[in-house]
């Protein structure tokens, strides 16, 4: 007998997609919980966790004290404990107060025991800009969680990935730090772009690590990018197509694995490598993409360039902001330098 | 008793601070409709305002001079209007403006005015050590200035806040800790997430004292921290001070306060320590009229702040790069000497 | 054939009790028009002074018509669009 699949064909804004996740996961095992400041009532100050303390409680939707390196040391306590906890950082640039237990313990712990521990958590962290939040309240630190080893770390850009990668993380042993940037997630107050919101099928699926996802196919130039700069790329090559410049662009997804190859084919192809990060720009991820570019497939790099914030605290005022982060026309700009 | 001079002086501080909040609350909602948009308008981004916890800024700081530190959270304006910030610099810097505190790079959790040495910052509790190491270098230098660090109810969980009472108990530093207790921290009420009704009380792991203020009342306010204050400058070592506040707007301006029950918001609106502070100016026989000026007098203040700073300059976008460094980065030299390191084997 | 008779409203049955306005801006779509739906699925979210609320699908059945899209603004009480059981 024939199964009558029933099909909703729907989109979600990434924040409902990533709830949708930690949901189902919460539903099919009790060992997952969820902890973090202002995610019971509040449903997170960033969506994070819209609607699921009505579900699941105070319990396993946990409000936790100010005291960061306390809540997400005692995640990695329980996760060694073998629950799942999933502990959030408000705002990724709160790190400061518990990198610890972040970096030292969350991320080391299974190495150094031999592999005879494992810590199977996700740290989930609000990450970016581009709302005059200023210097403390605007960072995304990509570059500083890839840095140091243990961890693996994930940056969706649109609300398909979003739920595969959590679904993901949830199962797997490994720590995974889970960057979400406040700006896709379609909060009313900080209206998203156009691309974020997609559609998702209502079952569940995963989306491995490593794996970068080419959102669009170009011949010209290869945009590497993550994050909010997903789409201000696309919007980029929509623009360059206008000028007959076709542009790759290629969504990371993941920084711990990085899929190297997808980049290197890329390249290969195009020849041109524009990296675009909304990290500061020394010692992170535009380095590191055109470094390992280099490393496996010299020859096939014509030209690079890095666009990225400036190495300067994020500034408040409006004017400022905009210049330090990039935009459509700054990759745009690029890309054309490329073909020079 | 509290001399009625200062009474005076902290309702002008505290109906200044107050109309400034509200006054804020109105330019930042302008371009932020029909749908809030948090980036849109004047003044973008997050603004935490701090109508009715004046009587903290007022009680504390009508001890402090020019010379003793101040750092401040998030919600800082009443206790920078009460420490003598500089109006008009820091509305500026609050509407992003190139004349403000810091010349719109900070915006309005990081304003800096080192003339009266006022600070504050968005991280919760990261005032604490800078408002201990501003008590170390009074003792250092034998001066009798003194340190007070701000912080919320709930910021008392957080690792900095502890850290600091140990180091400057341990260290016998002119320090004051203040506390202000308006239950919520975000959409956290006081008993979900802290151990103690009293905050006071963790004064009590690090031998020094604790005083909690529990009737937001400015005159109450005045005269614990006239004590503390006192005692730091008479080089007798930190206090810890928990002064009960309410909060009448929401966390930040945009927060709906859904996760809040209307009675306990009516119960804030009706604890109102300006009212209470106008009842015990009558009762020193300050009359109506005296009572209006000061209030007048703070409303004029405050428009012209906001209209002075709504007239300056916005940077220009370059100005991003500026003010990295004071020395150039190089340091203090552009070349090396001339050594000759060759040689020299003994 | 089924006409338009058929069809049923779908608008937003509590309004927010604290909200002073009596206008609203949509702000997310979740289904499109042609979709099937489910009774009490969330359609579309919108917003109400600072308080976001979701629509939700009064009853089985093709999201037929949206009448108010993205951010357009509606009043209390509007039609924002139309399910066909």
């Amino acid at each position: 007998m024939s199964q009558q699949t029933q099909k909703v064909e729907r989109d979600l804004t990434m924040s409902r997609a990533m709830v949708e996740a930690i949901a189902e996961e919460m539903r099919d095992n009790e060992e997952v919980f969820y902890m973090g400041e202002d995610v019971a009532d509040y449903g997170g100050i960033f969506d994070s966790t819209e609607g699921l303390r009505e579900e699941f409680g105070y319990d396993r939707v946990m409000d936790v004290p100010i005291s960061e390196t306390a809540y997400l040391g005692a995640a990695v306590g329980a996760a060694q404990a073998g629950m799942r906890p999933i502990a959030e950082l408000m705002f990724v640039d709160f790190f400061g107060v518990a990198m610890d237990q972040i970096y030292n313990q969350m991320a080391k712990n299974t190495y150094m025991s031999g592999g005879n521990v494992s810590v199977p958590m996700v740290l989930t962290a609000a990450v970016g800009g581009t709302y005059n939040d200023a210097a403390q309240h605007s960072q995304t630190l990509y570059g500083t969680f890839a840095h140091v080893p243990g961890m693996k770390v994930v940056v969706p850009s649109t609300a398909y990935d979003a739920k595969g990668l959590m679904h993901n993380a949830i199962r797997d042993d490994d720590p995974v730090v889970y960057m979400f940037h406040k700006r896709l997630m379609g909060i009313g107050w900080l209206p998203a772009p156009d691309g974020p919101k997609t559609p998702v099928p209502k079952e569940d699926y995963t989306i491995p690590f490593g794996s970068a996802d080419v959102k669009r196919e170009g011949e010209d130039a290869t945009i590497v990018t993550l994050g909010l700069h997903v789409h201000r790329a696309l919007e980029a090559a929509e623009s360059l197509a206008e000028d007959g410049i076709s542009a790759e662009v290629i969504d990371l997804r993941s920084l711990v694995p990085l899929d190297t190859e997808t980049i290197v084919d890329s390249v290969e192809k195009t020849g041109k490598l524009v990296v675009v990060d909304e990290d500061y720009r020394s010692y992170g991820v535009t380095g590191e993409i055109v470094a390992s570019v280099a490393d496996e497939s010299l020859a096939a790099l014509d030209s690079v360039e890095r666009v990225a914030l400036p190495d300067v605290p994020i500034p408040y005022s409006r004017p400022m902001e905009q210049e330090v982060v990039p935009d459509a026309d700054d990759i745009a700009a690029a890309v054309e330098r490329t073909q020079e | 008793m509290v001399p009625v001079n200062d009474l005076q002086e902290m309702y002008r501080d505290m109906v200044t601070a107050r109309h400034y909040e509200e006054r804020l609350q109105e330019e930042y909602l302008e371009g932020k409709q029909p749908a809030f948009d948090i980036s849109a308008g004047p003044i973008p981004g997050e603004l935490h305002l701090s109508a009715g916890q004046e009587a903290a800024g007022a009680g504390v700081c009508q001890h402090l001079r020019d010379d003793d530190t101040v750092t401040a959270p998030h919600r800082p304006h009443h206790v920078a209007i009460a420490k003598g910030v500089d109006l008009k610099r820091m509305t500026a810097e609050i509407f992003g403006r190139e004349t403000g505190l810091g010349k719109g790079k900070g915006g309005h959790m990081h304003l800096f005015d080192p003339d009266v040495n006022f600070a504050c910052s968005g991280i919760i509790a990261e005032g604490c050590p800078p408002a201990a190491g501003a008590g170390l270098a009074a003792k250092k230098r034998n001066t009798d200035s003194v340190g007070v660090a701000f912080l919320g109810e709930g910021a008392i969980a957080q690792g900095a806040f502890l850290e600091s009472l140990n180091f400057a108990a341990a260290h016998d530093l002119p320090v004051v800790f203040v506390i202000e207790d308006n239950d919520w921290a975000i959409s956290m009420p006081k008993e979900r997430v802290i151990d103690v009704e009293d905050g006071a009380k963790r004064a009590d792991g690090f031998d020094m004292p604790g005083v909690r203020v529990d009737q937001d009342d400015a005159a109450a306010i005045y005269e614990a921290a006239d004590e503390a204050i006192g005692r730091a400058r008479d080089r007798n070592g930190p206090t810890v001070m928990e002064v009960q506040v309410h909060r009448r707007m929401g966390h930040f301006m945009g927060d709906p306060e859904s996760y809040r029950t209307g009675e306990d918001q009516e119960a804030a609106q009706g604890r109102d320590s300006i009212v209470r502070l106008e009842e015990d100016l009558r009762a020193h026989g300050i009359d109506d009229e005296t009572i209006d000026d000061l209030r007048d007098e703070a409303h004029e203040r405050v428009e012209e702040a906001i209209e002075w700073a709504k007239e300056q300059p916005e940077p220009e976008p370059e100005d991003a790069y500026e003010d990295m460094w004071v020395n150039p980065p190089s340091g203090v030299t552009d070349s090396e000497p001339d050594y000759d390191l060759a040689g020299g084997d003994d | 054939m089924s006409g338009d008779t058929d069809r049923v409203e779908v608008t937003l049955d509590k309004w927010p009790d604290d909200a002073d306005s009596d206008e609203g801006v949509v702000v997310n779509w979740f289904a499109r028009e042609g979709a099937d739906v489910e009774a009490e699925e969330s359609l579309c979210e919108v917003q109400i002074e600072k308080v976001s609320v979701d629509v939700l699908a009064p009853t089985d059945g093709t999201l037929a018509e949206i009448v108010c899209g993205e951010d357009d603004e509606f009043e209390r009480g509007d039609t924002l669009a139309w399910v066909e059981p």
